[in-house]
This record gives structure tokens, C-alpha cells and sequence, in this order.
């Protein structure tokens, strides 16, 4: 812009602008027209004023010189309806306050925004599509970047010409997806089946059971990776449900050849009630082995708003037995809930199920969660650690865990 | 960055800029460091026409911070410049700027546009609390009483909450009128009050007092007391409201505690309908009781104590005149443990009603139910204070009468210093026998007052009251 500006001044300086009006250019110098007027007129301020004296409200008289052909330049838009049109000038007018506030917003987009209930729903509404926009920006650039070092290596290649002789055959991904689709068609025979329960939607936001169907996508393909997978069941699973139109807005055509079961029957009917178990954070039973013989169940739904008990409550009234990871029992928690994610859950037991190693498969607890691992119970590193905090009465509970977390390293 | 003290010229401008570690936000970081620092208004003009020179346009964001610099010291004219610029230069404008014109325009003689503006945001949105309160505050400041109880009655209607120091400032404005259409808002604000239980501080208390004081031919006088843990007001000798619910309050209020405490979306999440079930037909065969015992809560208190001992000990306290107990405890306390002797156990089971629920099952809310069916005279004791139960009721108004129940019911003991003796074991902090809320009877007032400016805990209920009565 500034580079912009000087030249506009040296065209100024040599006075073209006259000439260009006069012979009616005006309209293809549209765009610069603005500021062309303008600097016209500050430079005759100018003159007429004593070099030095500076006259404090001139920015308003730019301002309102611009305006003449602001109004003109104003574009007619494709019509929308005019509620929704005013919404997007609200938007506008956020942006340009420098709020979290998408450049681009569909008209889908803006109907939701229109029906979020308070103002700090809109807000947050606004800024998740802020950063969504900031992401998909980011990876437009990175992939462009990609682009061109890729080419530059190309030229490079084609330069050196050199043709290279391998001794392993290039295994390309569909081979290796051949593999995976053999092994867990084989599990669907032979596996261990892993029921996940899809009737969780009406506790759900829209933006939670996305979250879900994301998470449950990662579990399966982490699932089809493994050695050993698990036969997966979607059981409770309604057609045409929000979990249903998420699925196929994820997996697109490969929904209906995936490996797995999906069933809107429960879990009830299709195995025996004695050999389910289900995986539940608040369960006052702590799961101690993986048993290769029971089922067990994952609620999926993701509880963004910590719902004490849905699925205790979910198992309590079928009678199922439920069990919770021994997170306390390994783990010296420090922050955050207990619920993992659905992919989490998935890793650790296919850990588990590989290798029993419990220090391995919870692993995949976020690092942040917690300071250590223990092999001790907790609760006895919890009697010391009490202890040390009455002796040394006025030190922060934090010093202490830092030392526990130093003599139990995470790794 | 330190903003400049004297105007600057466009070079100067320029060398700062260019000096700035990231010069595309200059502008922005320099205007908000003059906001903090309340620099003259001609610095920030300076930097406006060094911006305008040489981009020929100033952005939106720039122009309401200069708008944030002018409210601030209060120039009106240049209020109204800015104005004027971002009306012609942007269809509209968002609340931000909004907030600031009203703020800015309200407080000068030029107050009325406020009020054209506030026409103008509601065309788009629902105002913000601050415009509303703003041209408020200017109206009544004008004596136009009857506008500003308008404004106030449209921002009620709109959902929108008053902070007390709007609520203040009628009383403040309103002092020495004799206005009987006057008088009935006021005192409508009294029983907003009343409605919302909120306790006006120590100076909005003056206010109200000043205002009642200076009614003319009204005859008020008010004074400032203690009022008595009978509920008698030592002033007037005027007895206080009681603290039990009416009939028609408590009968909605057990309704809803067991359909949305109890049961809410799922019976299963905190007990299962058999044990409920159980649970109705123990209490039923046994109402009413005096005392519900939250068994667990109470056996913590002490917590060098075996638990047990803890509730043996409440126990024993509390069963005094043959008043009738009932003690909620879950299964595991039935298992002889080093913190449950079964012999103990067995003496305390026949002193009071016990009931065992699942140990994944919530006592709290079976607590609740007891105490609520035994009738209005029946209390409980736990030091807990209830609020994710609270938290599950509803509507505002039914968590308020909550509260109101729960504070004229509620018995929380304390563990006190050393002692043998029972008696001072416990210290036991009564319920209140009165209702600690704004009331009148006509020609008297009662208002409870925070002694203190800033907030107290949503538990606590002032002990000071102002007594307004008619002679």
C-alpha cells in the first residue's frame, strides 16, 4: 500500500490526474481514485498552510472527502433475505472491530449463528468458525508450499537423471489396505467383538456427536491397523440418525464396505448379558485384566459438559456389569477428567489385549493429565504425600507434586 | 510503548512506526497504550491524520479506539465528529461503537441523541445492559423519571439484568419528589429486590433510606438494626416474616425436587427406581420425622475421629425430647469396618430411623425427599450445601425458594474446640426463623443490607437490616 502511495504521489507530482480526468480515465484509475483525490487536496493544505503547524482534524476531512465515492462504490450483492443480510453486516462490522469473526461465511453457517440462543453462544460460535477458516488457511499454504518443493525436486531429479534400482518392491497403500481389509475380515469372524453404543445422540449437541463420529472414525482405523483387531459392533444404531448422516459425511462411499457390524439392535440381544462389560468412568469397579472372553461396551458420546452417570446410569438399568480403567490405581492424576477420548480407549485396549502391560497401554492417556506412573498403589504414595504437605505447612501442594513427579518420571 | 505528549508530525510518526517490532499493528497497540495512559486528545488526532494522509482511509477499529479515548475524557463534540464520520462511511456500526456513543452522549447535555441511537441498536439487536444503563442514569439526572422507568421496565421485559447501581440511582434522583406514580416504581424496585433475593449494599441502603426520609409529608424514618434471632425487629417491634414456605410454595417445590433432583432425565443416574421405590414406602411408613441425618456427611466432621463415633455422637446430640430421626447412610456403612463398629451401629439403630442405600446411589437426594415429605417443621443436617441439586432445579424462581428452604431448614454442625461434653462437641448453627429478604407491611420496610461493598458468598445472609416506618 505505501509502495502504492508513493507511487501515487510522483503520479500526482507530475500531475497525470488532471489529464486522466479530463480525458475521462477516472474510471479505470477507479480504484486509486481515492486517495488520488486526496492527496491532491492535502498537498494544496498543505500549501496554504505554515510548514510545521499541524492541523489535528484533517484526518476527519479525508474521511469525509472519501465518502463520495465510498457510496458509489458500493457493490450490489446477490440478494439474500434481509434478515440474513443483516446479520452478515453485523459479521462484517465484528470483523472489522477486529473480532474473532470468519471472512467467509455460508448462508448455512449464518442460519445457525442466527439460531444460537444467547450471545455468548453466538460468540463462541463465531470464533470456532474463525479458527476453522485459520486452519484450513494454514493447510491451503502448507499444502501449496509442499507443492513447490516437490516440484523443485522434481526439476533437480530430472537434472541428475539418474534412475535408481531398488531391491524391495514399492508397497503401495492400497496393498497395504488390501492387508489391513484381510485381517479385520477375519476378525469379523474370529475376533474379539467390541460393541460401541450408539444411543447416546439425544444427550448430544450437533457439534459433540461430530466430535463422536470423528473420534469412533480414528478408533476404527486404529482398529484395522492393529495385529489382532477387535470386531467392532455399532449396536443401537438408528438409520438416518445424526450419527448416521455424520458417518457418511466422513467415510463418504467406503461407509457401507467397512469391516464392522452396525446393528440397531443392542448389545443385549445379539450377546449374552453375563459377558458383556461396560467401560464407564464412573463405575465404582475398577477393571483389573483384560478378559480375552468378555465384550466389552464404549459409550460414544463425547460430554463436553461433564454429565455425571449417563452410561452408569445407561448399564444400571440393563444390569450390566460396568468397570473403569485403573487410571488412579497406575496413574498419579494431576488434571482433567477421567473420560478419554473413544480413539484413547480403543489404543489402550488393543494394548492391553496385545500384551497385558498395563504401564504400556496407558500410555495413551494424555501426557498432560497426569505427573507419573506408579507402581505403588496411589493411595499409599497419596498418605506420604499428605504428610509431607502437614510438614511442610505453607508450601503449595504443586511443590510437592513436582518433587513426586521428578522421582516418578513419566517415562 | 509510551505514547508521545505532544502532537507528532508525519515523519515523526514514521520513525516510531518503523522503530515498532511489528509496524502493521502500530497504530492499534499505540492507541491502546494512549487509552491506558489517558493522553491528550490532539496526540491521538495527530496519529489519525498521519494515518489518514497516507492511507487515505482510517479503519473501523482505529476510529472506536480513538471513540474509547474521547468517551473517556469526555469530548462531546468529538464524539459527535466520529459519529458523524462512521455513520456516512459504514451502513451500520456494531454494538462496541454503540456502547461508546451511548456512554459518551449520555453523560453530556447532548443525552437525548443517546436515546436516538439506543432507538437504533434495538432495530438490530437486543441493547447491551451498559446502553440501557446509561440512558438511564441520563434521564433520571434530567428528572425525567417517568422516561427512565420506561427505559428500565423495557429492559426487564427484554431479559436484560440491572446492576444495582442503576437500581441506586433512581433512588438517588427521586429524593424530595412527591409523585405518588413515582413512589409505586420505586417500590416496585423494592420488591424487584424482594423477588430476586438481592441485598442492596451499605450505600444503596443510604440511598433508600435519604429517598424514604425525604418523601414529603411521608412521615418515614429509618434507622439501622440488628434484628433478633427471634425475628423480631428491636426498632419497631414489628415480627419479621417467617421462613416457611407457604403451602402452595412448598408443595411446587418438593414437586420439583423429586421430578428434576431425583428422577431427572434418568431415574438410573442417581439411584434406580426399585431402590426409590423402597426408599418411598420406608419413608412413608415412618413420617413424620424431625431430623434427617446426612449419616456420611456427618460422620466426617471430626476427621481424627472414627466415623462412626462422629455420627454416634450427632446422633445422640440431636435425639433429644423425643424427636424423631432419621439417619441416611449407604450399604458399606453395615460392614463391620475400622471406621463402622457394628455394635455401635446397633446402639445408634435404636435411637433413630436408618436407611442403607446402594453405595453408587446418591443419599443427597433421598435427604431431600425425607425431609420434604415429612412436612414444613422437619430439618436436616449436613455441611453440604446442596448446590448441585440446586443446580438441577429449573427455573430461577424455584432455585430461589430453594434457597429459601433450605436456609430455614437446614441444621450445619461444626466441630467446635476440645470437649467431653455433647454440648459443645457441636456447634450447631441454627436455621433462621425468619426470611432474610426485603419486606414490608405497608407503612413499614424492612430491608437487609451486605455491610460491605463487594459480594458475598450466594450462602450467606446479611445480619444488618434498615427499618422504614410510617409515623
Amino acid at each position: 500500500m505505501q509502495s502504492a502511495n508513493m507511487l501515487l504521489r510522483k503520479i500526482v507530482r507530475s500531475s497525470v490526474l488532471p489529464f486522466a480526468a479530463q480525458h475521462g480515465m477516472k474510471k479505470d484509475l477507479f480504484l486509486l481514485s481515492r486517495t488520488l483525490s486526496l492527496s491532491l487536496c492535502l498537498k494544496q493544505d498543505k500549501s496554504c498552510e505554515p510548514s510545521g503547524k499541524l492541523d489535528l482534524d484533517e484526518w476527519k476531512k479525508v474521511m469525509k472527502s472519501g465518502l463520495q465515492e465510498g457510496v458509489s462504490e458500493v457493490v450490489s450483492e446477490p440478494k439474500e433475505p434481509s434478515s440474513l443480510a443483516a446479520a452478515r453486516e453485523t459479521l462484517e462490522m465484528w470483523r472489522l472491530a477486529g473480532r474473532a469473526v470468519p471472512e467467509n461465511i455460508s448462508e448455512e453457517q449464518l442460519k445457525t449463528f442466527m439460531e444460537c440462543p444467547s450471545k455468548s453462544a453466538k460468540k463462541k460460535y463465531l470464533k470456532y468458525l474463525h479458527l476453522k477458516e485459520l486452519h484450513k488457511k494454514n493447510d491451503k499454504r502448507k499444502m501449496h508450499e509442499k507443492r513447490e518443493r516437490k516440484l523443485e525436486a522434481q526439476d533437480q531429479a530430472s537434472k541428475t537423471d539418474e534412475t535408481k534400482k531398488s531391491s524391495f518392491i514399492c508397497m503401495w497403500s492400497s496393498t497395504m489396505d488390501k492387508a489391513y481389509n484381510w485381517r479385520a475380515a477375519q476378525s469379523m469372524i474370529f475376533g474379539q467383538p467390541l460393541v460401541f453404543d450408539m444411543s447416546y445422540e439425544k444427550e448430544m449437541s450437533v457439534r459433540e456427536v461430530t466430535n463422536t463420529v470423528r473420534q469412533i472414525s480414528l478408533s476404527e482405523s486404529c482398529n484395522r491397523r492393529s495385529v489382532d483387531p477387535f470386531h467392532i459392533h455399532f449396536c443401537n444404531f438408528k438409520d438416518d440418525s445424526l450419527y448416521h448422516r455424520e458417518f457418511i459425511k466422513q467415510y463418504r462411499e467406503a461407509w457401507d464396505k467397512l469391516l464392522i457390524t452396525v446393528t440397531d439392535q443392542c448389545y443385549t440381544e445379539i450377546f449374552p448379558k453375563d459377558k458383556l462389560i461396560y467401560l464407564t468412568a464412573d463405575s465404582p469397579k475398577v477393571m483389573k485384566t483384560f478378559d480375552h472372553d468378555k465384550i466389552y461396551i464404549v459409550g460414544s458420546m463425547v460430554d463436553k459438559s461433564i454429565k455425571t452417570g449417563v452410561s452408569l446410569a445407561r448399564a444400571k438399568r440393563l444390569g450390566l456389569e460396568t468397570a473403569a480403567l485403573p487410571l488412579d490405581k497406575y496413574l498419579l492424576w494431576s488434571t482433567g477428567a477421567k473420560n478419554l477420548t473413544l480413539d484413547q480407549v480403543m489404543h489402550i485396549l488393543l494394548t492391553l489385549k496385545d500384551t497385558a502391560d498395563w504401564k504400556k497401554a496407558l500410555e495413551f492417556v494424555p501426557k498432560r493429565k497426569y505427573c507419573g506412573f506408579v507402581n505403588k498403589p496411589v493411595k499409599e504414595l497419596k498418605k506420604t504425600l499428605d504428610l509431607i504437605n502437614t510438614l511442610k505447612l505453607g508450601k503449595g501442594r504443586e511443590n510437592v507434586q513436582k518433587q513426586l513427579a521428578k522421582s516418578y518420571p513419566k517415562k | 510503548v509510551q505514547p508521545p505528549e505532544k502532537p507528532l508530525q508525519a515523519e515523526e510518526w514514521n520513525k516510531l512506526r518503523e522503530n515498532f517490532q511489528s509496524p502493521e499493528i502500530f497504530e492499534e497497540v499505540m492507541l491502546n497504550s494512549m487509552i491506558r495512559c489517558n493522553s491528550p486528545i490532539d496526540v491521538a488526532k495527530s496519529l489519525l491524520t498521519h494515518l489518514a494522509k497516507r492511507n487515505g482511509d482510517i479503519a473501523y477499529n482505529v476510529l472506536v479506539k480513538y471513540l474509547t479515548l474521547c468517551v473517556q475524557q469526555g469530548q462531546v463534540s468529538e464524539i459527535r465528529d466520529v459519529y458523524d464520520i462512521m455513520k456516512v462511511r459504514f451502513k451500520i456500526l456494531e454494538s462496541g461503537a454503540y456502547n461508546l456513543l451511548i456512554k459518551g452522549l449520555s453523560k453530556s447535555d447532548q443525552w437525548r441523541m443517546a436515546l436516538t441511537l439506543l432507538e437504533e441498536v434495538k432495530k438490530m439487536m437486543i441493547p447491551s445492559r451498559t446502553c440501557y444503563e446509561s440512558c438511564i442514569k441520563a434521564a433520571s439526572r434530567h428528572q425525567e423519571m417517568k422516561l427512565a422507568f420506561e427505559l428500565y421496565d423495557e429492559m426487564l421485559a427484554k431479559d436484560v439484568v440491572p446492576t444495582l447501581d442503576v437500581l441506586q440511582s433512581f433512588f438517588d434522583f427521586s429524593r424530595g419528589m412527591k409523585d405518588a406514580e413515582l413512589q409505586k416504581e420505586l417500590f416496585g424496585i423494592l420488591l424487584y429486590l424482594r423477588e430476586n433475593q438481592i441485598y442492596p449494599h451499605k450505600t444503596f441502603m443510604r440511598s433508600i433510606k435519604l429517598w424514604f426520609e425525604s418523601i414529603p409529608g411521608g412521615k418515614w424514618s429509618g434507622h439501622l438494626t440488628n434484628i433478633k434471632d427471634s425475628g423480631q425487629c428491636p426498632v419497631c417491634n414489628h415480627q419479621l416474616e417467617d421462613s416457611n414456605l407457604t403451602e402452595e410454595e412448598y408443595s411446587n417445590l418438593s414437586e420439583k425436587i423429586i421430578r428434576d433432583v431425583i428422577h431427572g432425565t434418568d431415574t438410573f443416574r442417581k439411584t434406580s427406581p426399585q431402590e426409590f421405590e423402597a426408599f418411598q414406602t420406608f419413608v412413608e411408613n415412618r413420617l413424620p420425622f424431625d431430623i434427617v441425618i446426612d449419616g456420611l456427611n456427618v460422620s466426617h466432621i471430626k476427621p481424627r475421629k472414627m466415623q462412626c463415633e462422629n455420627l454416634f455422637d450427632a446422633v445422640n446430640c440431636l435425639a433429644k425430647e423425643n424427636a424423631r430421626l432419621l439417619v441416611l447412610g449407604r450399604k458399606h456403612m453395615l460392614i463391620n469396618s475400622s471406621n463402622w463398629k457394628r455394635e455401635i451401629m446397633k446402639e445408634m439403630q435404636n435411637k433413630a430411623d436408618f436407611f442403607f442405600a446402594e453405595n453408587i446411589s446418591e443419599d443427597d437426594a433421598f435427604l431431600l425427599y425425607a425431609t420434604l415429605r415429612s412436612g414444613n417443621h422437619c430439618k436436616f443436617v449436613t455441611r453440604d450445601f446442596l448446590r448441585d441439586h440446586k443446580a438441577c432445579l429449573p427455573d430461577s424462581l424455584t432455585r430461589h425458594l430453594f434457597r429459601k428452604w433450605q436456609r430455614g431448614h437446614q441444621i450445619a454442625f461444626s466441630p467446635s474446640a476440645e470437649g467431653r461434653s455433647f454440648s459443645s462437641v457441636f456447634s450447631q448453627q441454627p436455621a433462621f426463623r425468619y426470611d432474610c429478604v426485603v419486606q414490608t407491611t405497608g407503612d413499614t420496610w424492612h430491608i437487609p443490607y451486605k455491610d460491605v461493598f463487594e459480594e458475598k458468598y450466594s450462602y450467606q445472609v446479611p445480619r444488618k437490616w434498615l427499618c422504614i416506618q410510617q409515623k
